[in-house]
């Protein structure tokens, strides 16, 4: 049930057809998973608590820098040296006190990735590397959690949602290794992508539209051109080759 | 008659920057032949040394994935080509 105070905070979204209390209400019981409080985490984090998401996990175990500040929204220049998480937390507390915040500052490893994601409703790849990304994607088919993928560099920027059992996982589309590496970006470019991941992530929870499915889209901010890719289950991938059939029968969940 | 590619965006600065090239080929492979005899300093970011495809380059025709054996894939007249990248930024 919602209350007064929070039909009176949502009401603008409550009148959606696609959202209304029943929406709402599934918002405020959904439980979401960031991984990363950076460029991307930034909009995603921010935009799901404004929605009214009842909890986050924020991991990230950097601290804030100077040099951060071009595109990692929710740090300020008063934040330098704090953890990400707790800049994050704090930010989005006093956002909405409502939601539940939860910071996380370790490092995400084969090691500790299932304990991390177990429990959410979904995870958010909002990551700055790809062995960490794979990770993520792995735990989330082992796991049956759906998996919101987003990814930028200078102007461009992709995302892509799988849900595990039933859509092409990030394994399927990416086969290879990037060196980790400084790569160039402006903050325009995540806040693009992380505002289509956070709306990837309201639909799955209330459960309306279409996913970004089966498909990579990519966003050239230069042309402001969007592209949709069709990509296809790999009946060999390594990651969710041996799931194949399994997962949840709804993508409410 | 002859296949539109589109290169992406961090591949341009080896095309004079155009986003757009048409090339002739009945397959991708043949198509990225063109592609790098037309522009030559492409080949080292699209091919390793033993003339495979790099593992962080993805091909897709008319929009639609083109992994596994890209380069075998069958186009025609009118074809559209993507060459993309695999970008990890956060």
């Amino acid at each position: 049930m919602l209350t007064e105070h929070e039909r009176q905070r949502y009401d603008r979204q409550i009148m959606m057809r696609e959202i209304g209390e029943h929406g709402q209400e599934r918002l405020k019981r959904a439980r979401v998973f960031i991984a990363g409080a950076g460029g991307l985490g930034s909009p995603v984090s921010l935009y799901l608590a404004t929605a009214g998401v009842g909890m986050i996990r924020v991991v990230d175990h950097d601290s804030v820098e100077l040099s951060n500040l071009n595109r990692q929204v929710l740090h300020w220049e008063e934040d330098i040296g704090k953890t990400k998480a707790a800049s994050a937390t704090e930010k989005l507390k006093r956002l909405n006190r409502a939601v539940t915040i939860e910071p996380i500052e370790e490092i995400i490893t084969e090691a500790n990735v299932s304990r991390l994601v177990a429990g959410f409703d979904l995870i958010v790849d909002a990551m700055d590397n790809l062995p960490t990304r794979y990770l993520l994607n792995k735990a989330a088919v082992d796991t049956n959690i759906p998996f919101f993928h987003g990814a930028v560099h200078g102007f461009e920027g992709r995302a892509m949602t799988v849900i595990p059992g039933k859509t092409a996982c990030l394994r399927c589309v990416y086969h290879g290794v990037i060196p980790e590496e400084k790569f160039p970006v402006i903050g325009v470019t995540p806040a693009v992508i992380g505002c289509i991941q956070a709306t990837e992530a309201i639909k799955y929870l209330v459960g309306v539209g279409e996913l970004l499915t089966d498909k990579l889209l990519t966003y050239d901010g230069l042309r402001i051109q969007f592209t949709e890719f069709r990509v296809k289950k790999n009946p060999d991938c390594d990651h969710c080759g041996p799931l194949m059939g399994r997962g949840k029968s709804e993508h409410t969940g | 008659m002859s296949i539109r590619v589109n290169i992406h965006q961090n591949l341009r600065h080896l095309t004079n920057d155009l986003g757009m090239v048409q090339v002739n080929g009945k397959t991708v492979g043949e198509c990225l032949n063109d592609l790098i005899a037309q522009f030559p300093r492409l080949k080292k970011y699209i091919f390793d040394k033993s003339n495979k495809l790099l593992n962080y380059v993805e091909v897709y025709v008319n929009q639609q994935s083109s992994y596994p054996d890209e380069l075998a894939k069958p186009v025609h007249p009118g074809d559209e080509l993507d060459i993309t990248l695999i970008i990890a930024g956060g």
